[in-house]
């Protein structure tokens, strides 16, 4: 890495050399039988320099052929767009644990027992079900150092089980999803797979609605409606494109008070922890909405730079793509009332475990329109049944002006972002029947 | 690749099975984000997979990106298949070649000075710049040449040439908080020249995306829909294809059940075939990623269940012949069953026919995206119009099909005589992104679909 850099020296006014080393492990059960097992050696490096201010990227994957990654470099530095970007000096960054070395350890036949637990565990509630079980442990370490100065180099473990449930009956086909990550071997899984027993339970009975307004409650994984809209909208990125809605609404109330959003890196045991960013940069805790209020947007070095801001230390960076603005962790803040309280409290309305679609429609605008794959219909306080062929539709811009309630129960969803439950007091439902 | 070194490898390996894969990619980007140059960036790749099965385990893999130490991978395979404990793994017989697939490009755009690249999607972006109210615009070019090195130890030994070459536009309109995008985009196997005079795609986009703003958003209810041909491709491709692939039904009794041959799906106007041989195509290859030769497959028959998509194992274990639908989204990942190009052939029914009956209805245009949970299915347009009294009427935006591929398939009631197809797609399954895939239909009309709307 010190070679190219020095390589660097004289052909381009700053530079940088990021390397990544990965090694990891996946065994897979498909319909209840484990069917594979996969050992993985991933390696890069990537570049970046200025060339006239013209910030050029080139990155290769496998054996690193030096004169071609520098060739390929300023080639790109040629004809790039000018970026008034500084690369940061060393500086210290919070400190974070993101290596449990003790997962190196872990024992192969230790996978395989989790794997055959949870697929018996999920059985017992449904002894037709068909069940997918991946479960993948990653040793990784990235070396950075860059013509300011920085020279740094990181450890992560990751440890990360994803579960999915099939269930036919006739045309009736229930698919759920689940997953647990972290940096060790926990046993996190034992609650998806409770989690998920519990919704096939729930999804035995079937419940019909009538079309119409009512109240709406999301889950941790159906509010990913409202919560990708708001993720979209405060990437840096989105806001330096002028696409976000909320680019020009700092310091504004966006929403109702009960929606606080933290990007948080320094979270113990979540993969997206760390001291720095992808670009040297220290990474911080900070609210991208706050109490209902535009608060801070995510910038990588880039975007920064070209809004005239600093680094929030959100640069994140794979080795084929020039570094991103990306949340650390996600958290959206609990509430105060429980869910049983909040159930309590709905005469007649519908509960969003999951819903198909998103992301596909113009969600930068707020706008979302969603099929429901997993819906339960709640009457007088409780939910009595699945209810399917229902779409949801509305736009966060205006529905999250009121929310009724939030709840104190808040779990990871895809291991990205922490949310509890979110009851709005209305939205449109449409329906077949 | 070295091939006596594969082959010698392949000799030595104690598995009951053992196959290799190796790519070596060179990758030129060229985005525009808005007046700004994104990336223009050149990127190189090389790595392997090998995948090794032992009758007594299971399937064991490696993939790596050095190519240093092949007898290291080749020991990691087997020794991972070894602690596999599943039913014993066949695999359905296949008559191997050895075969060498060159690229036959117009122009090779490897030639291409990327100064010449950079100019053309540069035209492209100016020409949706040039659009008032288009705030924001993703101009990308992008060309990608894969070698691929395929080779097993039943005989197999392929050097293919995978050529891609991409043009993807999308503008964004805004009004306020009213936030508007519009997308095209062309990427085929071919040569450089594809990608020249899409100056009329640029117009529409940006134009579209203008439109849209002044588009009332559609009244959610139950109506007879008009999909274009680029809709209802991507709807047979997500809400029926997945269906047909093998690896859905081969372990589930109950999804056999529901996936039985010869059940009527739809009205006898309704055929849906796969294609991995038709040329020029995005799903198109000689051989799938186990050497199996590809073909075209029946999966609907006038409206009856006639065929599905295999790979060897799930051929084998059906009792089926293979269809060369095994396909890895690179080498990182295993082969698993998916489409290639999948399409509604042609019917008979005129556009201006299909509509004239409709007093009330929507026709739906362009696919954001689709997904599908088996039975359930959901697809957003990228714009639509409504029908009136027989007449193509007001745009519309945010059109969301959704419904249960049962009775939907049931209700298409007309197939259109203009079988076009699209290239664009790229499929979603499993690990590892997206795979190439082209989609075709002709107009179709389906009776009674719910159409979310605020």
């Amino acid at each position: 890495m010190q070679d190219i850099l020095t390589a660097l020296r004289g052909k381009t006014e700053q530079a940088e050399v990021y390397s990544l080393e990965e090694e990891s492990t996946l065994i897979s059960f498909e319909a209840n039988v484990m069917k594979s097992a996969r050992v993985e050696q991933k390696q890069g490096t990537a570049l970046r320099g200025t060339v006239n201010g013209r910030l050029g990227f080139t990155a290769a994957g496998g054996n690193v052929a030096k004169e071609k990654l520098i060739n390929n470099l300023l080639a790109s530095a040629q004809y790039a767009d000018k970026v008034p970007i500084s690369f940061p000096s060393a500086t210290p960054g919070p400190e974070v644990t993101t290596y449990d070395p003790a997962l190196a350890d872990v024992p192969f036949s230790r996978l395989v027992e989790i794997g055959r637990e949870i697929i018996a565990t999920l059985l017992e509630a449904d002894t037709d079900a068909k069940i997918g079980v991946d479960i993948e442990r990653g040793l990784t370490q990235w070396s950075l150092c860059n013509s300011a100065g920085t020279q740094t180099s990181r450890k992560t473990s990751s440890f990360s089980i994803s579960i999915s449930v099939e269930r036919v009956r006739g045309d009736d086909v229930l698919l759920i999803y689940d997953w647990v990550n972290g940096i060790s071997l926990t046993d996190a899984y034992r609650e998806a797979v409770q989690r998920l027993g519990a919704k096939i339970e729930l999804a035995k009975k079937s419940a019909s609605l009538v079309a119409g307004r009512m109240p709406v409650l999301f889950s941790p994984t159906g509010g990913l409606v409202l919560a990708l809209p708001i993720m979209q909208a405060t990437d840096g990125k989105s806001v330096q494109r002028g696409i976000s809605p909320m680019s020009d609404r700092l310091g504004q109330t966006v929403f109702d008070r009960k929606i606080t959003l933290w990007d948080d890196p320094t979270l113990v045991g979540r993969p997206g922890s760390g001291s720095h960013d992808g670009e040297g940069v220290p990474c911080r805790r900070k609210a991208l909405v706050q109490q209902g209020t535009c608060n801070s947007f995510l910038y990588d070095l880039k975007t920064a730079a070209l809004m005239g801001a600093q680094s929030t230390g959100n640069g994140a960076r794979g080795i084929f793509s020039p570094p991103y603005p990306s949340p650390s962790n996600l958290v959206m803040e609990a509430g105060k009332s429980s869910l049983p309280e909040i159930l309590a409290g709905i005469k007649h309305g519908l509960l969003v475990e999951f819903a198909l679609g998103l992301g596909q429609g113009n969600t930068i605008s707020g706008a979302f329109s969603n099929t429901l794959g997993l819906a339960y219909v709640i009457e007088s306080g409780e939910i009595i049944g699945r209810v399917k062929d229902v779409s949801l539709a509305g736009n966060i811009y205006e529905d999250l002006r009121e929310v009724a309630d939030v709840s104190q129960e808040s779990d990871w969803v895809y291991g990205q972002i922490r949310m509890p439950y979110i009851l709005l007091p209305e939205l449109n439902v449409t329906c077949k029947s | 690749m070295d091939r006596d070194r594969i082959q010698s490898a392949l000799r030595a390996s104690r598995a009951d099975y053992t196959e290799f894969r190796s790519e070596t990619r060179q990758v030129t980007r060229i985005v525009y984000l808005g007046r700004r140059l994104e990336t223009v960036d050149t990127i190189s790749d090389e790595g392997g997979i090998v995948r090794a099965l032992v009758r007594s385990g299971g399937w064991g893999l490696s993939t790596f990106n050095s190519l240093d130490n092949l007898e290291h991978r080749f020991d990691q395979a087997y020794e991972s298949a070894r602690v596999v404990q599943t039913d014993p793994i066949n695999l359905a017989p296949v008559t191997f070649a050895h075969d060498e697939i060159r690229a036959t490009l117009g122009t090779d755009f490897r030639q291409i000075p990327l100064a010449q690249k950079k100019g053309l999607i540069e035209s492209y972006n100016d020409i949706l710049l040039s659009f008032g109210r288009v705030v924001d615009t993703q101009a990308v070019y992008m060309d990608e040449f894969i070698t691929l090195t395929y080779a097993n130890s039943e005989g197999a030994f392929i050097v293919e040439e995978r050529p891609m070459v991409t043009v993807y536009l999308v503008a964004t309109a805004r009004e306020g908080s009213n936030v508007q995008r519009a997308a095209d985009g062309l990427s085929v196997p071919a040569g450089y020249e594809h990608v020249l005079g899409m100056e009329e795609t640029a117009r529409k986009v940006a134009q579209r995306a203008v439109d849209l703003l002044s588009a009332e958003t559609v009244v959610g209810g139950v109506y007879p829909v008009v999909c274009d041909p680029k809709l209802s491709g991507v709807f047979i491709h997500e809400a029926f294809g997945h269906l047909s692939e093998a690896d859905f039904v081969y372990a589930n009794p109950q999804a056999q059940e529901m996936m039985v041959l010869g059940r009527q799906f739809g009205r006898d106007i309704l055929t849906v075939v796969d294609d991995g041989g038709l040329p020029g195509m995005r799903g198109t290859h000689r051989y799938d990623d186990e050497g199996t030769p590809t073909r075209r497959t029946e999966l609907v028959r006038q409206g009856v269940l006639t065929g599905r998509l295999h790979s060897r194992e799930t051929a084998a274990r059906m009792g089926e012949a293979v269809t060369g639908n095994a396909r890895a989204t690179g080498y990182r990942y295993p082969p698993i069953v998916r489409m290639t190009n999948t399409f509604i052939e042609r019917g008979q029914t005129p556009f201006e026919q299909m509509v004239s009956d409709i007093k009330l209805g929507v026709y739906a245009c362009d696919a954001i995206g689709g997904q599908t949970m088996l039975e359930n299915f959901s697809f957003s347009a990228g714009y639509g119009y409504m029908i009136r009294d027989g007449r193509i009427a007001e745009m519309v935006k945010d059109v969301v099909l959704s419904g249960n591929l049962f009775s939907t398939l049931q209700k298409i009631d007309a197939v259109g005589d203009d079988l076009t197809f699209s290239h664009f797609g790229m499929c979603g399954k499993g690990q590892g992104g997206g795979l190439p895939v082209s989609t075709g239909a002709p107009h179709v009309r389906i009776q009674d679909v719910v159409i979310g709307g605020r």
